[in-house]
């Protein structure tokens, strides 16, 4: 077969033997063919490209391993469900089936938890902004809410006064546990007396009766440590405000922020090194609270869990539509799926996987999108083997933020699918069309360029 | 179904009366409301409990229906109402407790001597005399053979205290000639046969000589009495008096000596209390109640010929010997069917025996599993490795994966198991007697056999047993001997020392402290097995148990306090039935009931749930809340259900009430009304009542919100609206 002409360039070889980056590039080439049994050929085939695939299986397990890690050291816990990590339809159901709670952070969060079907008393209600309407929707629908500031204390006491009766609610502490940084921006600062001065507050009002607390530390936490030290000072601070104003503190929500197994960029160590196990986590968090509470005090302990779920249960499927090489002589490839699709791009280095044995030597290699920006960059510099139009990469962890952030820019979204527990896929989310883009857009008939009627999607 | 509103009419009666005549049973239904009135009703009250305790019936009307008729003849009525009233006053005298006596226990042999001795004299003031002195005498007998028999039998005294001091009493009377003796025949109304045959007459005769008038008339009521009370006490008098009187008829070789016998009183008296007083009626006890009649009429016959040589009659003696002999041995072998709470009637005994059965599976042994999350029963009670012998009430608890399987890798470090180093909490709460913690975490598959039981801790539970739990990991423990520890704090963590050959949890309740101690019965409270919960009960082999804590909200919604009232709006259909007030009140043994002014519904917390134990008294509006929320677990857990049952009793009454009284006798299962519950919501449960075989089923559902008690109820057409809410 004749071979098809290209520029020569100098390279570095890096061949088959030790290197001091430990790994050897030959059968260091990740390859995969088939996620969950079903084959790439055949997913991309029925649902095209980009696709977006998540396994049931993996979700569940992980789930459950998660759950059990906490459970078995801990005798009241329960997962709370981070929507904004993912809030497919059909990924929260699976969640919820699992016995997840709903974790809501905005009206939108919220209408979508009760959309599913999801109870109100199921549902806990975080963030910063939370409308007089929705809170008093929530209320009445006894979610759990956790204020996020004082101004919120106020429009809780007007639902109360509204409703004619006492509201549970919860109060959200940011605290210092040693990590940097320090999320001051949400709750209530517990060292400087903030949160104290809140609780006093909502027992000064009469109409609000505090029943939780609740601290989110950040995002990314790799000191289980960090979680230790947080419970134990929300359970003090929980004796504290019993003490002082006789409320009842029946849960201790202590956030999410686990880390999923993924290399974060700037950092050295590999993740399975560097990101420590979930057990750590739960043993610390269990010892620290085994410790601070008193005998016989079991309150429920919410993890509100996401990432470290969902995300290694994602993959992107997406294709090369063009090869070339930089001006420097870099050699870059052209992929269906940007940024666009990869909001955590910015954070991460995927593991980025081929669809088939491809032979030739690695080049380091950057991966391009399809947007017309400079910055849709999906990894700045990988060994790949000279890839062809056609050939696959597949990108994971994905399951976590990448569907809740992705941009409608450009380019349509794509199909998302799930493969089950026995096999099956099943579409979760269709691909848009120029339908969606429209549908909410009015234009004024003085602009319109084709008579009334003609354009699809227009108001009348 | 009009069932609801008429399953009330049976205990109405009672309760109607124990509104007007003062008092209720205190011994056989422990926490009855008692409604307390004045001296002349207590003293009505016992004085007729008295005369139905002689049937084993429990009720003043039956009773006072029952001194009615011995006045029939109106010698032997006055001697027993005078003896009973000496023997009371003197009671009250020596300042006996009003409660015992209230009960008719003590003062129904005081009675049959009065009744036996105006049968044998004439009422006559020296009579009179002698009658009083008799039933004083009966009452001390009483007091004293009651004590001896109870503490050092274990049973009750019968009528032996009769036997003893009527025979004194005849034996006494050969020697003064005063004593008029009572020698006129029975008025014609009352010798009277009614043209029934011998056999039959004979029958109602021996009724009737229970009471000292043996005649057909008297007969006839009494036993119409009993069997208004309960068809299976009146079954059983027909069954004896057939059993026994037909035996001797073929022993002696004469039917009329053999039907017209007196004494056959006796075959009554013994069919009925073994086999549906103190046995909980079942086939067995009717069996094991036909022999004892048999068996009796030898013991009759070698007590009569004996006896005749003084010139006494063998009076209840018989019945006394036999029954007693009986319900002894049967204690002795323990049999499951000596009926532990004895119900106002049979049919009561055995609807509370196979509720209480079903309900309460547990011990009173209680442990929460010791440890959080999800783990597998390994090996339960008699397992088929080591839980044998002195050692068979044990468990050992693993974690299993989605596939079955205790470890990940290769499962040949004891790190790779799931369940090691995982926290082991305590079960009870007490006091830690005995650890050990240093020895090392065997590898896998090859168990210690120097120290079986590994690291270990034993702590004592104050209820007067001890936990001992082993196998923890090396160096794991957190308590030391004479630490105490409360239910659910860490103690260790679990681990592969001693006799393990995969890291695992043992945990056995045992009476002595030293480990491996024979260990005893006992049972886990408050877990989920398969999504369902159990209150108290032992998890099955293979099977997924995971500890409930109660949780605070509603440990608080549930936690009513003496004298707070609940006001509830009482809907039936369409019907309005005004307004229901529920007051918490404490009854005499400590229980805690509400009460409604016309009943009363029992409650009580034990081990994280929350029970309807039962309702008593007259007021039909008690009885969706009783059969909606029999039981309550105090966690909440989405989709959670768990199961109950409850007596038949409160769905079924009028005629089909009476046959499922007599019919679940002997077949069980007829009794056996299933409730089904479900969180529906964190603040709503739905409930579902179903008998299959009687063909009755109920759904209604209880929601509560932020206040304490229940918001609403339902059940079927009824519904109760919680009124006091906006206060």
């Amino acid at each position: 077969m004749k071979q098809t002409y290209q520029k020569p360039v100098i390279n570095k070889h890096r061949s088959g033997l030790m290197n001091k980056f430990g790994w050897s590039p030959v059968y260091a080439r990740k390859i995969r063919t088939e996620i969950d049994g079903v084959p790439i050929d055949r997913l991309v085939e029925q649902f095209g490209s980009p696709l977006f695939v998540y396994s049931e299986r993996a979700a569940r397990r992980k789930y459950r391993r998660m759950f059990n890690a906490f459970s078995t050291r801990y005798p009241n816990v329960v997962f709370g469900w981070s929507y904004k990590t993912n809030y497919l339809q059909a990924i929260c159901a699976l969640m919820h089936q699992e016995g997840a709670l709903a974790e809501v952070v905005s009206a939108m969060e919220y209408d979508k938890a009760r959309a599913l079907g999801v109870p109100g008393e199921r549902i806990i209600f975080n963030g910063p902004h939370k409308s007089l309407p929705v809170l008093e929707r929530a209320v009445a629908e006894g979610a759990t809410v956790n204020i996020d500031h004082l101004d919120e204390i106020v429009d809780l006491e007007l639902v109360a006064r509204k409703l004619g009766r006492p509201v549970t609610v919860g109060l959200r502490l940011n605290l210092d546990a040693g990590i940097y940084p320090q999320w001051s921006r949400f709750g209530f600062n517990l060292e400087s007396g903030q949160a104290l001065a809140a609780v006093k507050r909502l027992a000064f009002g009469k109409l609000l009766r505090l029943n939780g607390l609740h601290c989110h530390l950040g995002t990314f936490i790799l000191d289980p440590q960090a979680y230790a030290r947080q419970v134990q000072k929300m359970v003090a601070f929980g004796y504290e405000v019993e003490q002082a104003f006789g409320f009842a503190i029946e849960q201790l929500d202590v956030g999410g922020g686990l880390p999923s197994q993924i290399r974060l960029k700037g950092t050295y160590l590999p993740p399975d090194v560097a990101v420590p196990e979930v057990d750590e986590y739960a043993e610390a968090i269990a010892q620290a609270l085994s410790h601070a509470l008193r005998p016989g005090d079991h309150p429920r302990l919410i993890i509100e869990s996401g990432r470290g779920i969902i995300d290694e249960a994602g993959w992107l499927i997406s294709t090369i539509i063009g090869a070339k090489r930089l001006a420097d002589g870099t050699r870059a490839y052209v992929a269906d799926a940007g940024i666009n699709l990869l909001f955590t791009s910015f954070w991460y280095k995927f593991n980025v996987e081929l669809d088939r044995q491809v032979g030739g030597i690695d080049e380091t290699s950057v991966i391009y999108g399809p947007l017309c920006m400079n910055i849709d960059v999906t990894d700045e510099g990988i060994p790949l083997p000279p890839l062809k139009r056609g050939h696959r990469l597949i990108f994971s962890p994905v399951g976590a933020y990448n569907n809740t952030q992705w941009l409608q820019f450009i380019e349509y979204r794509p199909n998302v699918v799930l493969v089950t527990e026995t096999g099956e896929v099943e579409l979760i989310r269709e691909a848009e069309d120029l339908s969606d883009i429209l549908r909410r857009e009015r234009l004024p008939r003085r602009l319109a360029l084709k008579p009334a009627g003609a354009t699809p999607g227009e108001g009348s | 179904m009009n069932t609801l509103a008429a399953s009330f009419q049976a205990p109405a009666a009672e309760a109607r009366h124990a509104g007007s005549a003062a008092g209720q049973r205190a011994d056989s239904s422990p926490g009855r409301p008692r409604f307390h009135l004045g001296g002349g009703g207590e003293l009505a009250h016992a004085l007729f409990r008295s005369y139905a305790e002689i049937f084993f019936l429990h009720g003043g009307l039956a009773g006072a229906a029952l001194c009615a008729v011995t006045l029939l003849s109106p010698h032997v009525g006055l001697a027993g109402l005078l003896a009973v009233l000496a023997a009371y006053a003197f009671a009250r005298l020596i300042r006996m407790d009003r409660t015992f006596l209230e009960s008719g226990y003590y003062t129904y042999n005081p009675l049959l001597v009065g009744l036996s001795l105006g049968h044998l004299f004439q009422l006559t003031p020296l009579t009179s005399f002698f009658v009083i002195a008799a039933g004083i005498l009966t009452l001390l007998v009483t007091i004293a053979l009651a004590q001896v028999f109870m503490a050092y039998l274990r049973l009750p005294i019968l009528s032996l205290p009769f036997v003893v001091v009527s025979s004194m009493a005849y034996m006494a009377s050969l020697r003064y000639s005063n004593l008029l003796h009572n020698g006129a025949p029975l008025p014609p109304l009352l010798a009277d046969t009614f043209g029934l045959p011998g056999w039959a007459a004979g029958f109602f005769r021996a009724w009737g000589a229970l009471l000292f008038s043996p005649s057909v008339l008297v007969g006839g009521l009494l036993s119409l009495i009993v069997l208004g009370r309960s068809r299976i006490l009146f079954l059983l008098g027909v069954m004896g008096y057939l059993v026994g009187a037909t035996m001797r008829r073929f022993m002696l070789g004469s039917p009329s000596q053999a039907y017209q016998d007196l004494l056959n009183f006796n075959f009554i008296l013994i069919a009925m209390a073994v086999g549906g007083v103190f046995m909980v009626p079942s086939v067995r006890s009717y069996l094991i109640a036909a022999i004892a009649v048999a068996i009796s009429t030898l013991v009759m016959d070698a007590i009569t010929g004996f006896w005749s040589y003084s010139g006494i009659p063998a009076f209840t003696l018989p019945f006394n010997l036999v029954c007693l002999g009986v319900i002894y041995v049967l204690g002795l072998v323990g049999d499951p069917h000596i009926a532990r709470r004895i119900g106002r009637t049979p049919e009561e005994t055995l609807d509370d025996y196979l509720a209480t059965l079903l309900r309460y599976p547990g011990s009173e042994r209680t442990l929460l599993p010791p440890f959080a999350g999800k783990w597998t029963v390994w090996q339960g009670f008699d397992g088929q490795w080591t839980h044998k012998g002195a050692w068979r009430c044990a468990y050992d608890f693993v974690i299993t994966d989605d596939e079955g399987r205790t470890h990940a890798n290769g499962g040949e470090k004891p790190e790779d198991f799931h369940c090691f180093n995982k926290p082991v909490l305590a079960p009870v709460r007490g006091r830690v007697v005995q650890v050990v913690g240093d020895l090392p975490d065997n590898p896998v598959g090859q168990p210690d056999k120097v120290n079986n039981w590994g690291n270990l801790v034993v702590i004592q539970d104050p209820r007067g047993f001890h936990v001992a739990l082993s196998h923890f990991a090396q160096n794991s423990l957190r308590v030391k001997a004479g630490d105490w520890v409360e239910r659910g704090a860490v103690i260790g963590r679990c681990g592969n020392s001693g006799y393990s050959p995969q890291p695992h949890i043992h945990v056995q309740a045992q009476l002595a402290d030293t480990p491996g101690a024979a260990s005893v019965p006992f049972s886990f409270v408050s877990y989920v097995e398969d999504g369902v919960y159990h209150a108290n009960d032992l998890p099955r082999e293979g099977r997924p148990v995971e500890p409930l804590y109660a949780n605070k909200r509603l440990e608080s919604l549930t936690n009513f306090a003496l004298d707070e009232e609940y006001r509830y709006q009482v809907r039936r259909g369409a019907r309005d039935l005004g307004e229901l007030r529920l007051r918490v009140k404490m009854a005499l043994d400590g229980t805690f009931y509400f009460d409604s002014g016309r009943g009363a519904l029992f409650f009580g917390k034990h081990e994280g749930t929350l029970y309807f134990y039962r309702a008593t008294g007259d007021d039909p509006r008690l009885l969706p809340l009783m059969l909606v929320l029999p039981r309550l677990p105090l966690a909440h857990r989405e989709k959670l259900a768990w199961h109950d049952h409850v007596p038949v009793g409160l769905l079924v009454s009028g005629w089909r009430g009476v046959l499922v009284g007599v019919a679940s006798s002997f077949w069980p299962r007829l009794a056996e009304v299933r409730v089904t519950q479900r969180f529906a919501g964190e603040s709503v449960v739905e409930t579902e009542v179903e008998s299959p075989l009687l063909g009755v089923r109920q759904t209604g559902t209880v929601t509560f919100n932020h206040q304490k008690g229940f918001c609403q109820v339902t059940l079927g057409d009824w519904q109760l609206s919680r009124k006091d809410y906006e206060n």
